[in-house]
């Protein structure tokens, strides 16, 4: 029998108190694709941060390939042939793609320590057609758009001939079509005898493509098993300890006649032209369309960080014009952003810190109070984070870095209702994000609907769409193509839309 | 449709080369008021006078680009100078050991400089506060505060030519330059001293070797600080008790101006830091050619390096515009 | 008794977590004046905390600053120009010799002084001036920063060779002396046992504290210092609060310079030349950081105590010129050093953090 791949022996790992990890006994045989599942904050990127050198163990041990395997660091985990694919892209936006792909180590480097360009850059190449990404090696990492990085982190792993690889949910920023090709790439790899450890929250994924699938549940193993064992209920009663009967709670709310924001031709030239819709109390909208379709860019015009050269944009009966964040804000509108690391959170600051940053006078009482009302905000930043059943250790001092992905985007959320939106734009609020998570947040949007709110919903999930929203726009090349109420709900349709005005249909990533 | 495009690529070339544009326009302001400072014979002295701040700011600009920065280089240069010279004088060197002391002294207070910063792990800032303070203290010690002077086989280096053309100050600036451009893109050690200044964390998790790149750049920094030492010596003729101090706001100065970011991962040696060096002294010669009351000379130079710094950050915001990727295909 | 030995390891502990620098300083402070005793005489107290204040109020300033992610060089420059521009309006005699080359000779000043000599406002008028320009000045800093968008260190770098250059052309190197006797009561007098220098430091510290702790501007500062985009989103007015810190700086520079110039009894174009390492080094060393987002004004305060015991016990010990520099760079690297370790047994949790 060959041994395993990898072996867990008891691995514990504790932070601040807090356990992460308890006592993980788990062997992953080799030429498989392992899949990981389990809640936000189960443990899943702690096991493979451990495995990879970046977090060491508190107890236990590991081997690799029969051999004793305690990494000293992330080199040494490179050196025993494991690469890693970060949930949270590990790049630096300041260099090209070639120096991301290669910046432990080189193709080629002769005698006297100089870099040969050429070779980089034709292995550089090489890598980013295997991912299918097409852009010039040169390009500097920060004008990538979010896919267009996830698949560089891709490109790095699969390049360095690797005998282990982790995939830290790495589908959760690429399209339908970028999917099916790592979807690919991972299945030869594994022919190849590669061994692939692949986390992701989209359950059908995981069971679509694993061999064997492990359950985490409060950082410890619930399950483990082939997957023929497995059916995507199990995985969930596994993961979160009861029954979800339903992934998408019953909608609870009716649109009204009243308009709250009413925006007409607004034009960005070269990037938005002519928008025009309207957003009703108690909607849910859902704005669909591919990666790069200008949504985001969309949304950011309406909350005011980009300007407009054309158009209206009227919230609640107030004229927003050349307005900033702070108007948006007093008007009612919320912005919960796609990238919460850049974006949406302080990284270093603390969970009641980030909760009240953007209702700080709200707390207070009133628009021009200059004070800071600490007991408000510690009890409602209490209540928010109860409501959302976000998991953290002491809301003074834990920093938001420290929360897991899914806590993350939950405290994002939180920080925007404690501003009691009347119009809340979620861009991609659910991506990362486990199906308990999930059904949380859906729950959040249809109380808030319900209670009067008019919720614009962007995200490249069209069934997560379909089965909240009231009703879905479809954007395309910066201009909205469709126009879908809910009786007129149809897949195909509105990916036709979707694709509308691109010259070349599919190929989103390619510009 | 095609004139704009036209238009704006024009426009996009000249903001570009900006800086090479905005130091013509300085060069040929000051032609106008002072004819004389058009003679080759200024611009020599100009650049000649600026390579020992620009070796020093080349330096500077490794630590900078990992995030860190180097307040000791004006104490290294004079220490190592002062090493330098009294070795000189005890034991007749000959001018090549004279160098090689002086680097070595250099490199030594450069290794401290490394050591407590990535094995003690003190903040760049304090750590380079404190052998700042030490180093010129010791410095003091063994020269006695009193000045040193350097025998005239050292001094002609400071103003020999090369093939009797080009003064070998001159010379000596342009290969550094070149040896740290080849040494930041060419180089595995140089593309990573990018990375750990983007986020260091993010680099130590790509598996760099952290400790040993930001103690590299700290080591190139103190060597450089020493080569621009003994070359400003040369062409002094003499250490006394205040030299090199400020030179680590010059150097920063100059390095900043040529677009090196102070927080690190950002910014080129080249044309950068040649033309952010180069232009401060071309600023002060050309009010001194221009013959502008002395009272006058800091503010009048501060405010045209406002102006420059003011254009160049508009430049940027401008380039970042005009490169953002459009999302609409017409 | 054992409850007793808890009890004081566990008030060991939280003063070593949290005041280390200030432990640090007090262990220090009582060696040296076990050597020598006269560190902790009444004439060496005094000029202990007559150097302390006006550096704790220029370093609250500077910490404004370092809090948004900027640095302000220009600190000491305009002290020298408040200086300056103060006395040659209060001044009561100018010595024809030294300020007859003067631009401003025969504008403002004469042989009788200053603009407003003798008059019963000189003092009031002086004072809210040089307040009001070393505002001005942060303002200049402030805009160049956050409107166009110009790097910090550049811009204040500018703005200091350009105002201290300004400071000597006014003045063409000369100070200005005979300053009126209400003026250097300010540096000079007490409220009782208590320095006037003192209360305005406190007082300058506690509207630092309020702002901070207390107002929403002070979730704004360390908002716009830990990440501008998030803040920006969050609704947060960055420029505005980036141009408040900088404007607070400039007026702490200024009131610095009222307590310096009043002690100095004069107005000095070259005022705080050589102060500006030991302001930032104040800030860092207490723990501030210098990329923004981080920091406490009770570690400024704790930085400025050790800084000035140190330079003051430096200057009391019979030491060479020398080796005061080196054994200066020697303890702030250890207090450094010391200040890491305590942080990572801190991190590994061998120190336990009381609150
Ligand atoms: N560096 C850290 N410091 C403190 N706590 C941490 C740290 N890293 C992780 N944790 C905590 O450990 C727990 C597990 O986190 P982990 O990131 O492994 O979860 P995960 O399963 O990957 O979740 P997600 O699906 O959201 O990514 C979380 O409760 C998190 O708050
Ligand atoms: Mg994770």
């Amino acid at each position: 029998m060959p041994s395993d791949a990898i072996q867990f022996e008891n691995v514990s790992k504790e932070f601040f108190g807090i356990r992460a990890l308890s006592g993980i006994t788990l062997s992953m045989p080799p030429a498989q694709i392992i899949g990981i599942v389990g809640e936000n904050g189960a443990g899943k990127s702690t096991l493979m941060n451990i495995l990879g050198g970046i977090v060491t163990p508190d107890t236990g041990s590991m081997t690799c390939q029969g051999q004793p395997h305690k990494p000293a660091g992330p080199a040494d985990a490179t050196r025993a042939g494991i690469a890693f694919i970060h949930q949270e892209l590990n790049l630096f936006g300041n260099l090209s793609i070639v120096d991301n792909l290669f910046i432990d180590g080189f193709p080629k480097i002769d005698r006297l320590g100089l870099l040969d360009k050429r070779k980089a850059n034709q292995s550089a190449h090489q890598a980013l057609q295997t991912v299918g990404l097409h852009c010039p090696v040169h390009t500097l990492v920060e004008n990538l758009t979010p896919c267009e990085q996830q698949l560089v982190e891709i490109a790095r792993a699969v390049g360095r001939n690797a005998r282990l690889i982790i995939l830290d949910e790495p589908t959760s920023s690429l399209t339908q079509n970028e999917r099916d090709r790592l979807f690919s790439l991972m299945n030869t790899l594994r022919n190849a005898g590669c061994t692939l450890v692949f986390i992701s929250h989209n359950l059908d994924e995981v069971l679509r493509m694993s061999d064997r699938i492990v359950v985490l549940r409060d950082g410890c193993l619930v399950s483990t098993g082939s997957k023929t064992e497995y059916t995507v209920e199990r995985m969930i009663i596994d993961m979160v300890g009861r029954q979800i009967k339903n992934l998408y709670p019953p909608k609870t709310s009716v649109p009204s006649e009243t308009i709250l924001l009413e925006v007409s031709g607004v034009t960005r030239p070269g990037i938005i032209e002519d928008i025009s819709f309207a957003l009703h109390k108690g909607e849910i909208l859902g704005l669909f369309g591919l990666m790069g379709s200008g949504r985001t860019e969309l949304a950011r015009i309406l909350f005011g960080l980009d300007p407009c050269t054309a158009g209206e944009i009227v919230a609640i009966n107030r004229p927003l014009r050349r307005h900033k964040p702070a108007e948006s804000i007093h008007s009612g509108l919320a912005f919960v952003t796609e990238n919460r690391r850049d974006e949406g959170l302080l990284m270093e600051a603390s969970i009641e810190f980030n909760i009240a940053l953007a209702a700080l006078r709200q707390t207070a009482g009133s628009r021009s109070s200059i004070w800071v009302d600490h007991k408000a905000i510690r009890d409602k930043s209490l209540r928010v984070a109860r409501d959302l059943r976000l998991q953290a250790a002491d809301h003074k001092r834990q920093s938001a870095r420290n929360l897991s992905g899914g806590n993350q985007q939950k405290l994002v959320i939180a920080k925007w209702l404690l501003t009691n939106p009347q119009i809340l734009i979620l861009d991609e609020p659910t991506r990362g994000i486990d199906v308990g998570a999930k059904y949380e947040i859906y729950t959040i949007m249809n109380n808030l609907a319900a209670g009067g709110a008019g919720i614009l919903c962007i995200s490249s999930e069209l069934e997560e769409l379909t089965a909240t929203c009231d009703r879905i726009l479809v954007m395309s090349n910066g201009r909205i193509h469709g126009d879908f109420a809910r009786s007129e709900f149809n897949e195909k349709n509105m990916l036709h839309a979707a694709f509308k005005g691109l010259r070349t249909a599919a190929e989103p990533g390619d510009r | 449709m095609n004139m704009t495009a036209q238009k704006n690529r024009i426009l996009l070339a000249a903001l570009r080369n900006m800086p090479i544009i905005l130091f013509v326009g300085l060069f040929l302001c000051f032609g106008v008021l002072a004819p004389d400072f058009f003679r080759y014979q200024s611009i020599e002295n100009a650049v000649k006078q600026a390579s020992y701040v620009g070796i020093v700011a080349v330096g500077m600009a490794f630590v900078l680009l990992t995030g860190g920065i180097d307040l000791s280089v004006g104490s290294n240069m004079y220490l190592s100078t002062v090493v330098a010279g009294l070795c000189i004088q005890r034991f007749a060197l000959s001018p090549a050991a004279a160098f090689v002391i002086c680097i070595g002294a250099g490199f030594t207070f450069a290794m401290t400089n490394a050591f407590i910063v990535t094995r003690l792990r003190v903040v760049p800032f304090i750590a380079t506060l404190a052998t700042l303070v030490a180093g010129r203290g010791l410095g003091r010690m063994l020269s006695q505060s009193r000045a040193i002077s350097f025998p005239e086989t050292i001094t002609r280096i400071g103003s020999a030519r090369l093939f009797d053309v080009v003064p070998y100050p001159i010379v000596l600036f342009a290969l550094t330059l070149l040896a740290a451009w080849i040494m930041l893109h060419r180089t595995q050690w140089g593309r990573q001293i990018y990375a750990v200044g983007y986020n260091l964390e993010s680099a130590r998790k790509a598996g760099i070797n952290t400790v040993r790149i930001r103690a590299i750049a700290y080591v190139v920094c103190g060597v450089f600080a020493s080569f621009g030492g003994f070359i400003s010596v040369a062409q002094l003729g003499n250490v006394n008790a205040g030299f090199g101090r400020g030179s680590e706001f010059d150097a920063i100065a100059a390095a900043v101006l040529g677009g090196i970011s102070l927080f690190g991962g950002i910014g080129s040696i080249f044309p950068g830091v040649l033309l952010g060096a180069v232009m401060i002294q071309l600023v002060s010669t050309g009010l001194v050619s221009a013959k502008v009351d002395l009272y006058l000379h800091s503010m009048i130079s501060a405010l045209i390096i406002f102006a420059a710094v003011a254009i160049d950050s508009h430049r940027t915001i401008l380039l970042k515009k005009m490169q953002q990727r459009h999302i609409r295909i017409e | 008794m054992s409850g007793l030995r808890t009890r004081c390891t566990t008030l060991l502990a939280w003063l070593v977590a949290d005041h280390f620098i200030l432990v640090l300083t007090a262990v220090y402070f009582l060696v040296m004046w076990l050597i020598y005793p006269h560190m902790a005489g009444r004439r060496n107290l005094a000029n202990l905390s007559s150097n302390m204040w006006p550096l704790m109020i220029l370093v609250t300033g500077q910490m404004f600053v370092l809090l948004v992610g900027g640095i302000d060089l220009s600190q000491t420059s305009v002290m020298a120009v408040t200086s300056v521009i103060g006395s040659m309006i209060m001044t009561s005699r100018l010595d024809p010799a030294k300020f007859e080359h003067n631009p401003l000779w025969g504008v403002i000043l004469s042989e009788n002084g200053g603009l407003l000599a003798g008059h019963a406002m000189a003092v009031p008028a002086a004072v809210v001036l040089m307040l009001a320009v070393g505002a001005g000045i942060g303002l200049i800093n402030g805009l160049a920063t956050a409107k166009l968008r110009m790097p910090p260190f550049m811009v204040t770098l500018v703005t200091m060779s350009f105002f201290s250059g300004f400071a000597i052309y006014l003045t063409q190197s000369e100070n200005i002396m005979h300053l009126p006797d209400s003026f250097i009561r300010i540096g000079k007098g007490s409220l009782g046992p208590v320095p006037y220098a003192m209360v305005l430091a406190l007082l300058i510290s506690l509207a630092a504290w309020i702002i901070l702790n207390r107002l929403v501007l002070g979730r704004w500062l360390y908002a716009v210092g830990m990440n501008l985009k998030t803040a920006a989103v969050s609704g947060v007015p960055c420029a505005g609060v980036i141009v408040f810190a900088y404007v607070f700086s400039g007026f702490c520079a200024a009131a610095g310079a009222i307590l310096y110039s009043a002690r100095l009894e004069a107005g000095r174009p070259t005022l705080g030349q050589n102060l500006l390492l030991d302001i930032i080094g104040s800030a860092v060393i207490g723990g501030i950081s210098l990329f923004g987002g981080k920091g406490k004004l009770r570690w400024a305060f704790y930085g400025v105590v050790f800084f000035v015991v140190l330079d003051n016990s430096l200057n009391t010990m019979p030491l060479n010129y020398y080796a005061v520099d080196i054994i200066k760079g020697a303890v702030i690297l250890m207090a450094a050093v010391l200040d890491v370790v305590r942080n990572r047994l801190n991190q590994t949790g061998q120190i336990s953090v009381g609150t």
